[in-house]
């Protein structure tokens, strides 16, 4: 774009130069916005049509050419969603596996992650190595499902949470988040008199609020996330969660609809598109709604400092 | 108990043994703390890793006592498989395929965002680019077989508008690959382009200043400041897709793929599924898994050690 600037007659190919890149500029400027508005529309389109698609009557929505907003508007489609009680059972186990996952494992990472960013501690590297590695290294699912077998963790809500509860890249995230605290605060308290219990839970932990924030929401969005936990380890479809459920009804549209009291003979597919598309909303309402207000939290995790062990 | 702390050092003449001891009596509360955390890596992640031991035997489910050492026998039974060249193929295949044209466009975009000027577009711009990182591939995969129906998806018809003919992209050979990374690019790069943008609102605008007084304008800039400085990230992120290069999206592959597809769809991850869950052949699946993990092991290995030789921060 810049031309190299010659020294003689410098000021005039300068001068020259500006005007050109600043024509340049400007195309490109305008480029990048219109860029980056359409390619935000790409990105919320799918959910609004969903959206719009669940809000239409069955053969509207089976016809096609909903694009914008709905016809024949009707929420028939959600009344039965929600008469169908996998859809409750969903969101209750969703919601305790992710509030006891996501709190309790940040807890214990920050706890695991505490004592290690101590170089004092004795037998922390070989530790660390161990726990670095099982990001680098993992047994696979197979033995991971033996082993939930003969904890006997199958069939219980247990198994979606334990084994994701403490990650190595988070620990990783916490112990060089630990290291940034300055060591006089500990000593201050060290002198006080406090052990080193003490100093975790009332002087580091309290500093440490804004991170804790960031790995819960990470963990909270895994657990919300996680589908394949429950085909793997849960055979009873009353404690599958949300994903599991809904995963359930689109890839087997006849017992879904079953499920959601509609007489498959009569309606043939006709309501699947209808049903499919109101659980999908169902289930991305609820991240919707407290996305805008966490996802400055994720940003800030990206900058808590990379994957530096 | 306060005061153990206070003696950092034990008398010499306890010696290595007892100085040890010393150390650890000292920081007891610190190995209390991690106890639990530890206690759960170890459980979940290195006892599973014993059991890749019935990788290596003829495993009985009903009585596991019972199995059979064979050596290396189910590995020669997974390499003589045709099969298993094949999903190997499109574990590859995919993967490489993703990373190639998935890596670069991150990058892109948070080179062309960093040149905005308006905040406030910008931060509304990353919020909704990065929002289908946090959707589960489960409605991702819903969304997708809404778009691509073979009766009224938006983007079949679409497609038909332009070839003119009926394509029905989830069950055709040809196209499931392409649907495949497209869908994957469309989940991640917005989270990508933020941890560019974090790095590159790390640069001192110093550097942009003593730049435009050497005369660099807006590109040469780019070229001089704003690539060297993004370029740890970027090696560092390419080290870990390294890691990647084995796993060709499990979550996103196991929701979408059908019968039809398997021939270009099934990878690793879901030929161990079908195999070791719903047949229960333990032995030849593990075989199978463990034979991705070690690959992914050595490579990332070995990407890291190169990458720290030629002079740039390894992921450790």
């Amino acid at each position: 774009m810049a031309k190299p600037t010659i020294d003689i007659a410098a000021g005039e190919i300068q001068r020259e130069n500006r005007i050109k890149t600043s024509v340049g500029e400007k195309c490109f400027t305008v480029f990048n916005y219109t860029f980056f508005t359409l390619l935000c529309l790409i990105m919320l389109y799918p959910f609004w049509h969903v959206l719009m698609q669940s809000l239409s009557s069955t053969e509207q929505a089976l016809r096609g050419g909903i694009f914008l907003y709905p016809k024949d508007f009707s929420i028939g489609t959600y009344q039965s969603v929600f008469k169908n009680p996998q859809i409750y059972n969903g969101f209750a186990t969703t919601i305790f596996v992710t509030a006891i996952g996501s709190t309790l494992g940040t807890l214990l990472t920050a706890m695991t992650a505490y004592p290690l960013s101590k170089s004092r501690l004795r037998g922390s590297k070989i530790i660390m190595f161990l726990v670095l590695f099982t990001m680098i290294f993992s047994a696979g699912m197979i033995p991971n499902y033996l082993l939930i077998r003969s904890l006997g963790l199958y069939d219980s809500r247990w198994a979606l949470i334990l084994p994701g509860m403490v990650s190595a890249y988070n620990c990783i995230l916490m112990k060089n988040f630990f290291l940034s605290i300055p060591e006089a605060l500990e000593e201050s308290a060290r002198i006080d008199g406090a052990n080193d219990m003490r100093i975790f839970f009332s002087i580091i932990l309290p500093l440490s609020k804004a991170t804790i924030a960031t790995i819960m929401l990470f963990n909270a969005v895994m657990y919300w996330n996680d589908y394949f936990s429950a085909v793997l380890y849960i055979r009873d479809v009353d404690k599958w969660p949300l994903q599991t459920v809904l995963r359930q009804m689109l890839t087997n549209t006849q017992q879904a609809m079953q499920q959601a009291g509609v007489n498959v003979r009569q309606q043939s597919d006709a309501n699947a598109v209808t049903i499919k598309a109101a659980s999908i909303v169902v289930a991305t309402v609820p991240i919707l709604i407290v996305y805008p207000f966490v996802q400055k939290h994720f940003v800030k995790g990206v900058m808590i400092g990379g994957v530096k062990g | 108990m306060a005061t153990a702390s206070a003696t950092p050092k034990a008398p010499k003449q306890y010696g290595y043994w007892g100085k040890l001891l010393a150390d650890i009596l000292r920081d007891r509360w610190l190995y209390l703390l991690m106890l639990p955390g530890i206690a759960l890596i170890f459980i979940f992640r290195y006892i599973p890793m014993y059991d890749l031991r019935i990788a290596f035997m003829e495993y009985n489910a009903f009585a596991p006592a019972e199995s059979e050492w064979v050596g290396f026998g189910q590995f020669i039974d997974l390499f003589t498989k045709p099969k298993f060249g094949q999903v190997l193929g499109n574990t590859l295949y995919i993967a490489i395929l993703k990373m190639v044209i998935g890596f670069p466009i991150p990058i892109i975009l948070a080179l062309m965002m960093n040149e905005m000027r308006n905040l406030k577009f910008k931060k509304v711009a990353q919020t909704l680019l990065y929002l289908p990182y946090f959707i589960s591939w489960v409605i991702m995969a819903g969304l997708i077989m809404n778009f691509l129906d073979p009766t009224n998806g938006i983007i079949t018809s679409l497609l038909k508008g332009i070839t003119g003919q009926d394509m029905q992209v989830l069950t055709d050979k040809g196209a499931f690959v392409p649907m495949l990374v497209i869908s994957d690019i469309y989940k991640g790069m917005g989270w990508g382009t933020i941890i560019y943008f974090a790095a590159l609102s790390g640069v001192d605008p110093q550097l942009y200043e003593a730049a435009s007084i050497d005369g660099a304008k807006r590109f040469k800039q780019l070229l001089h400041v704003t690539i060297p400085a993004i370029m740890p990230t970027v090696i560092i992120m390419l080290i870990l897709n390294c890691n990647n290069i084995l796993n060709a999206g499990f979550d996103q592959i196991f929701m979408l793929y059908s019968a039809p597809v398997y021939e270009v769809a099934d990878i690793i991850d879901t030929y161990v599924y079908r195999l070791g869950i719903q047949k229960t052949s333990y032995s030849f699946s593990t075989a199978a898994g463990m034979f991705k993990s070690v690959i992914a092991l050595i490579l990332i290995v070995s990407v890291n050690f190169v990458a720290k030789k030629s002079g740039n921060e390894g992921v450790w």
